[in-house]
């Protein structure tokens, strides 16, 4: 079956169900209410799968989700209430004004571009929460951001199996 | 999985940057209203009481793990508990044997001096970790019971060997402990050795307790242990708190601190003890609460020179 492919940004954006999108999103929100964020450098797995989204899919995912995602995590961390969702309000800006020209690039030149995007907004929380509580809690973090940049590529892989497969079994009938 | 892509010639809704002002705003909104909220921030509670059912569903796994092992270690598991408790048992026999000689003495004094007896039995509820919470900043444990088994903000969190920490938030189904090594938590506590009556707050050194405000010439010293004093009437008298480690007495500003390593072991085990005291209005907030005590405190010692 033919597609017709629109023209205009859309055309970058992959083409997968909403159920899918969801339930990854979903899935990955599950897996963070686990105990192994408890260390402080562990990867905002959540944060990557939603900036991917927002990427790929950004009618679906903008920052509204992402925002109501991470006001969720701050009450289960019991953290300063909109600190997260501040976080991955302003991730996902920051991607989805980049959204046309990372796109261009392989994953790992997608994730070297995230990279500073997850480096600023956590620092913009770790001083927001530094000042609440006035103390400052270490470097962790930035090697918490540099882990989330690494897991880009890998995470984005994965989000894209169902797809690689679809286009395989497309081109295989063709 | 596919779908038809539609042309969209125009942008619809609010331009990005008008939602990322609207997101931001709320954001700091929140941030600053929570910290400066007493009581627990409406939003957080009704999050909290959404998520309470995913939280319980993704560690069901290991609650069931946790359950298999127990009924298949049973036999060895009460062997050694027994073992344990008769050491106790033979421990406690002398203890108690003393103590009961010390009450009697200590009723027939206090009915000499004319104090009245203060009563020490209080309700109790047993809570289990549910989940240790991810943050940076503070430390603190969420408990599987709330406000539906009688929690309430400020009760103190106790274990077998001594004071673990207080209640800060509750919703209907869990509340939410600062360890007392955070530093929103105050106890007002006394030197076992000499009676000196101070205020324990949770140190900027992680796994610390330190007390302050004391005259740098004040008697205590390393290994000397800290009890609550009963003083505020949020914490019963006579809890261990922890065991002076480290004193640091300074001549410039007259005034020392002291760290102590605490007692209780929050990081151990995954039952507690909650202590029903009544909270009042008064004591019910905790950021307010240390601000009056250690006012008071300072009061105090001012009267005293």
């Amino acid at each position: 079956m033919p597609m017709a492919h629109a023209v205009g940004p859309e055309s970058l954006e992959a083409t997968m169900g909403a159920g899918y999108v969801w339930a990854t999103m979903l899935g990955v929100w599950m897996l963070s209410l686990l105990p192994w964020r408890i260390w402080h450098a562990a990867p905002e797995l959540l944060l990557v799968v939603i900036t991917f989204w927002s990427i790929r899919d950004s009618r679906r995912v903008g920052m509204v989700v992402a925002f109501l995602f991470g006001l969720t995590l701050d009450v289960h961390d019991v953290g300063p209430l909109g600190l997260q969702a501040l976080m991955f309000t302003l991730t996902v800006y920051a991607a989805q004004s980049m959204q046309r020209r990372v796109l261009r690039f392989d994953l790992i030149q997608q994730a070297i571009h995230l990279l500073p995007i997850f480096i600023g907004t956590k620092l913009v929380t770790v001083l927001i929460g530094s000042f609440l509580v006035s103390a400052w809690p270490g470097w962790s973090w930035l090697l918490c951001a540099l882990l989330t940049a690494a897991c880009w590529p890998f995470v984005s892989w994965l989000l894209l199996l169902p797809q690689h497969r679809l286009n395989d079994a497309e081109g295989g009938s063709a | 999985m596919q779908q038809h892509v539609t042309l969209r010639l125009f942008r619809r809704g609010p331009a990005a940057e008008v939602t990322l002002t609207f997101l931001v705003l709320i954001s700091i909104v929140l941030l600053f209203t929570d910290a400066t909220w007493s009581k627990t921030n409406p939003v957080r509670l009704a999050i909290s009481t959404s998520l309470y059912p995913f939280q319980r569903a993704v560690v069901f796994p290991r609650d069931m793990l946790t359950m298999f092992n127990e009924w298949a270690n049973a036999a060895a598991l009460i062997k050694s508990e027994n073992e344990a408790l008769q050491r106790q048992r033979i421990a406690l026999s002398q203890v108690s044997a003393n103590a009961a000689l010390l009450s009697a003495e200590n009723t027939q004094l206090r009915r000499l001096l004319g104090v009245l007896e203060t009563a020490v039995d209080r309700p109790t509820v047993v809570v289990e970790v549910l989940y240790e919470p991810v943050n940076a900043f503070t430390r603190r444990i969420v408990f599987n019971k709330g406000s539906r088994a009688g929690i309430a903000q400020g009760m103190p969190v106790i274990d077998e060997s001594g004071v673990v920490g207080q209640i800060t938030r509750v919703t209907p189904m869990t509340s939410e402990a600062a360890m007392l090594t955070d530093e929103i938590v105050s106890i007002p506590v006394q030197v076992l050795r000499n009676g000196l009556r101070l205020i324990a707050f949770g140190s900027s050194a992680p796994g610390k307790v330190e007390v302050r405000y004391f005259s740098s010439d004040a008697d205590i010293r390393e290994g000397d242990q800290l009890v609550t004093s009963g003083v505020g009437g949020v914490f019963p008298a006579g809890l261990a708190v922890g065991r002076i480690d480290h004193v640091e007495r300074n001549p410039a500003s007259g005034f020392a601190r002291a760290e102590a390593q605490p007692a209780s072991h929050p990081e151990r085990y995954r039952h507690f003890l909650v202590l029903q005291v009544p909270v009042g209005d008064g004591l019910t907030t905790l950021p307010s609460a240390t601000a009056t005590s250690s006012t008071e405190f300072a009061g105090a010692t001012n009267k005293t020179k």
